[in-house]
């Protein structure tokens, strides 16, 4: 714990979260449409085109220059996707091989350039291998201000679009009817998408881009059912996933940024899918419980009317036994809670020794309402 | 005389590539065909999970264990997949990226961890070295054969194998799962078959390309053939055909240019697919001149 | 031709000449010819792949046509798009966006609301209203995607009210919708011809569209019959667009002179 502390204290440090919070924060903005459109697999795609720029970006700049590499790798990250598009145009193949293709192609040529940039030799290229996982450390005072300018465009975007936006991603058909300029916005989503991914990945790398882009807004989604606020979380989200990313892997031996982060983010997926309220998996489960519980309870009563009227005696005794062979076996805890909800009560039924149970009068009407509205035993 | 083969290093290295070509457009063709082909990115990233923890448990970096590892891993990949998108709480797409993203970052963090002792840097296991592969070899038959190229040609086998025996099996499950099911064929089986196929080729070819190359020879020469013709039987031969084809060219031109030779051959899987696009892109081009003029785009 | 601020045809809620819409190289619509006078409850019928789709489509600009040109009120949909309201077949968006049943009907007004302002309360007052004209204002805050087929059907169309549209277009509004529904969105499209708007709907159930439109295009690629819809309803034209597939005649239409033809052509 000093150390954090420490750590917290020194500039860089500082830097290098501040950092990684922008980008956190604008993937989670941007990462919001990019799932709903069903982007998550165009997201990896674009990312992974982004290396090939990068290099180039490299290349041109003689050193490690994020301003040119953010341009350079921005218009492979663009043309990646103008690929996807066409190939689609051009062939009968799905958009699952058009991705693939254009993701494993782009990266190969990228491949090849790193390659060559390290032959060259030289001090520069060590800097450029840390594109592929990503290393905050690497972050400097300047780039801050190349995020930050990427963080104001992408809500700019979003805050003078806002409802537009939400109508072409919602309905796009509608939009259009409605005289919207779909074409357009997507076109404006993307190029922000390529823009995200191209300022993330010097702090996260290409292959796990995509994770820091979904995971917040995946997350988000659990919580919130309203668009405003899901990304606004999804910011908050990202934003505190990438600084404590940043801040564990500046603490942690010289490990790669990227895989800390997106673990994170994964946690936060985790916990978001099992314990959000209303949706989430542990929530489901238990009201599926509670409804069953409900039911074999309704099922009982009514077996035990059904018992009492055949028996003209409306005290008529019900047997463990008997009741469990016409329901075929009740949920175990089930008079138990019959008995709490003070629908039935036990009874001693010499000279046998199993436990019965008699209706009380509101089991009584319950069992009535319930053969009222139809909901028989069987 | 095949001794000479094995010691000449270009020869190694082209065959290698040959035999990833080979072993992962069988596969390929199929998931290419069903819609299925981005499973391939999540699994092949997926593998170096599934790498380190073998090696975490045996500390054996190849051979069979290493390949049940994988198809371990690919099933886990698919089998987590599935079942977030069964929640209905995420998509199919996001669910992907989200499992392969948490199998591959830990799979990294390991390697980072216990980097010292196991010999790997994540950049060669993202890349793949297919110009060392011949560095590392084993006897058979009393030749030393590079491990790679043993456990390529064992896995091409076995791909080779499953695509014969259930051929017409694997046509139905791919053009129509609903009626496969319906005739008891198993078509869900058959698909994680044919997945965890894809991982233990994904895992052969693991020393050699890395997992993001290897998805370009899974994908593009399946995906090239495919436009080629329109005959199942045809489409196999011919991926293979021309991954070969684009690792003789890649290596030359890597020598050549001195860059990643396993990046070249994948970057030549892809020329050769923008090739085959525009000569079939020019010649309905043509055909399509003849009978009506202009642009019949619908455009939104 | 007339210039651009030449109205053309303006008697006509929609007018539709020469059309015809081609995708890739197949033909959907060929030759179109098609008049819609103010003040209707029409009906599109055809067999499935018809085109009925693709001409609401392409009235509303969302392809283009080939050849033809389409007028509403006599002008083109560049200029009349505030007086059109179009709602698109079904199951067409993804039903988990985070969206409240409210948010989608005020997203009729985006486009009068117009560009770089917010959404305002009076706004969400007038979408509360749609919803209630068709019997969803409880429903206001719940998320789009927790309601039943027939429900989100009457929130779309409650999005189309919204637009105070003259001419309202909407594809098989009633296709796998419940009984409640049915009701609440048919008398609501008869009180909107009441008022005298244009209601063209894609009606797939040809056993109900006599007792429920007034005027009826028949159509198969070709135009087959406009007109009134005693006019129009004639075995002689059914055949004409359904050829062999006649048994999508339906026994309620047993009183109907209808029948004879069906009998003659079938038994
Ligand atoms: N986007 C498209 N690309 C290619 N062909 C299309 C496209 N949309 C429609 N078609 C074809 O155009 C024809 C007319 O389609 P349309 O959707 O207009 O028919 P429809 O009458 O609405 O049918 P349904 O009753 O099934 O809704 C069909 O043959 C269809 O296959
Ligand atoms: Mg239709």
């Amino acid at each position: 714990m000093p150390m954090l502390v420490d750590l917290l204290g020194s500039q860089i440090v500082r830097t290098v979260m501040l950092g990684a919070a922008l980008v956190g924060a604008v993937s989670g903005m941007v990462g919001v449409f990019a799932v709903l459109r069903r982007q998550s697999l165009l997201s990896d795609t674009i990312s992974h085109a982004a290396l090939p720029g990068v290099c180039l970006g490299f290349l041109l700049a003689g050193e490690r220059d994020l301003t040119t590499i953010m341009l350079v790798a921005l218009l492979t990250a663009m043309a990646a996707a103008l690929s996807v598009l066409a190939i689609g145009r051009l062939t009968p193949l799905k958009t699952d091989a058009q991705l693939g293709i254009v993701l494993s192609v782009y990266f190969a040529v990228g491949v090849v350039l790193l390659s060559h940039i390290q032959a060259q030799g030289g001090g520069a290229r060590a800097g450029i291998t840390t594109f592929l996982f990503g290393q905050a450390a690497a972050l400097s005072a300047q780039d801050l201000w190349v995020l930050g300018g990427v963080f104001a465009v992408a809500t700019l975007f979003f805050v003078v679009l806002w409802k537009e936006i939400k109508l072409a991603t919602f309905d796009p058909i509608a939009a259009a009817a409605l005289g919207l300029p779909v074409r357009a916005l997507e076109l404006g989503l993307t190029v922000l998408l390529a823009l995200t991914i191209v300022a993330g990945i010097q702090l996260v790398g290409v292959v796990l881009m995509v994770a820091v882009l979904i995971a917040p807004a995946v997350a988000a989604r659990q919580w919130i059912g309203n668009l405003g606020a899901m990304t606004i979380l999804a910011m908050g989200i990202g934003g505190l996933v990438g600084a404590g990313g940043a801040l564990l892997s500046a603490t942690g031996r010289g490990l790669a940024t990227g895989p800390i982060v997106v673990l994170l983010a994964s946690a936060v997926v985790l916990v978001s899918i099992l314990a959000a309220p209303r949706r989430g998996v542990v929530w489901q489960a238990l009201s599926a419980q509670l409804q069953r519980w409900r039911i074999s309870g309704d099922r009982v009563l009514l077996a035990m009317d059904r018992l009492a009227a055949a028996h003209h005696d409306p005290d008529y005794p019900s047997e463990k036994g008997m009741l469990d062979t016409m329901l075929g076996r009740p949920l175990p805890g089930v008079m138990r809670r019959l008995e709490g909800q003070g629908l039935v009560r036990p009874v001693v039924h010499d000279p046998e020794s199993s436990p019965h149970w008699v209706l009380t009068p509101a089991g009584r009407r319950r069992a009535e309402a319930l053969r009222r509205t139809g909901h028989g035993p069987d | 005389m095949l001794a000479a083969l094995f010691d000449s290093i270009p020869a190694m290295i082209v065959l290698t590539g040959v035999l990833v070509g080979a072993a992962a457009a069988l596969p390929g063709v199929f998931l290419v065909l069903r819609g299925n082909a981005m499973l391939t990115d999540a699994i092949s990233h997926s593998i170096v999970f599934g790498v380190i923890m073998v090696w975490l448990l045996t500390r054996e970096l190849s051979g069979p264990v290493q390949l049940i590892g994988a198809g371990l891993t690919g099933v886990l990949t698919v089998a987590l997949t599935e079942a977030l998108t069964r929640t209905g709480l995420v998509k199919t797409d996001a669910a992907i990226g989200l499992v392969f993203s948490m199998l591959f970052a830990t799979g990294i963090l390991l390697i980072g961890i216990f980097a010292r002792q196991v010999h790997l840097h994540a950049d060669t296991i993202l890349l793949g070295e297919i110009g060392f592969v011949w560095m590392r070899t084993t006897p058979v038959l009393g030749v030393a054969v590079p491990v790679s190229m043993v456990m390529l040609g064992v896995v091409l086998v076995l791909n080779l194998v499953f695509v014969v025996l259930f051929w017409k099996e694997l046509k139905l499950a791919t053009f129509d799962p609903a009626l496969a099911a319906a005739l008891g064929l198993a078509p869900a089986a058959l698909h994680y078959t044919l997945l965890t196929l894809t991982s233990v080729t994904a895992v052969a070819a693991f020393d050699a390309v890395g997992p993001v190359l290897f998805i370009a020879f899974v994908i593009v020469p399946p995906a090239t053939a495919l436009l080629m013709t329109r005959r199942l039987a045809l489409i196999v031969p011919l991926a293979a055909a021309l991954s070969t084809i684009a690792c003789v060219s890649g290596y030359f031109l890597a020598v050549h240019w001195n860059v990643a030779i396993g990046g070249m051959m994948a970057t030549m899987t892809g020329v050769l697919f923008v090739m085959v696009l525009s000569m079939r892109a020019l010649k309905r081009q043509l055909q399509h001149r003849r009978p009506v003029p202009g642009n019949p785009a619908p455009w939104p | 031709m007339a210039g651009s601020a030449d109205l053309h045809e303006p008697g006509f809620a929609l007018h539709v000449e020469d059309l015809t819409v081609r995708y890739g190289s197949s033909i959907a619509l060929w030759d179109i010819d098609l008049d819609v006078p103010p003040g209707r409850l029409v009906a599109i019928v055809g067999p499935n792949g018809s085109g009925k789709s693709t001409l609401l489509k392409s009235v509303m600009g969302l392809l283009r046509p080939v050849a033809g040109h389409i007028r509403i009120f006599g002008e083109p949909i560049s200029r009349a798009r505030s007086r059109v309201a179009y709602v698109h077949q079904r199951a067409e968006v993804d039903w988990d966006f985070p969206a409240t049943v409210l948010e989608v009907v005020t997203m009729g007004l985006y486009r009068r609301i117009g560009w770089l302002r917010p959404v305002r309360k009076a706004h969400r007052q007038a979408a509360l209203e749609a919803l209630a004209e068709v019997g969803m204002e409880a429903f206001a805050t719940r998320q789009i995607g927790q309601l039943s087929g027939g429900q989100q059907q009457r929130v779309f169309i409650a999005r189309a009210l919204i637009q105070q549209a003259d001419l309202v277009l909407l594809d098989e509004p009633l296709a796998g919708v419940d009984a409640v529904s049915e009701d609440i969105i048919l008398s609501l499209l008869r009180s909107l011809r009441d008022r005298g708007k244009s209601v063209v709907v894609v009606h797939h159930d040809l056993s109900t569209v006599r007792r429920r439109f007034d005027w009826m295009v028949l159509l198969n690629r070709r135009l087959i019959a406009q007109g009134e819809m005693r006019d129009v309803y004639t075995p002689a034209n059914l055949k004409a667009a359904y050829g062999g597939q006649m048994a999508v005649f339906d026994a309620a239409d047993a009183d109907d002179p209808a029948r004879s033809g069906r009998v003659g052509g079938q038994v």
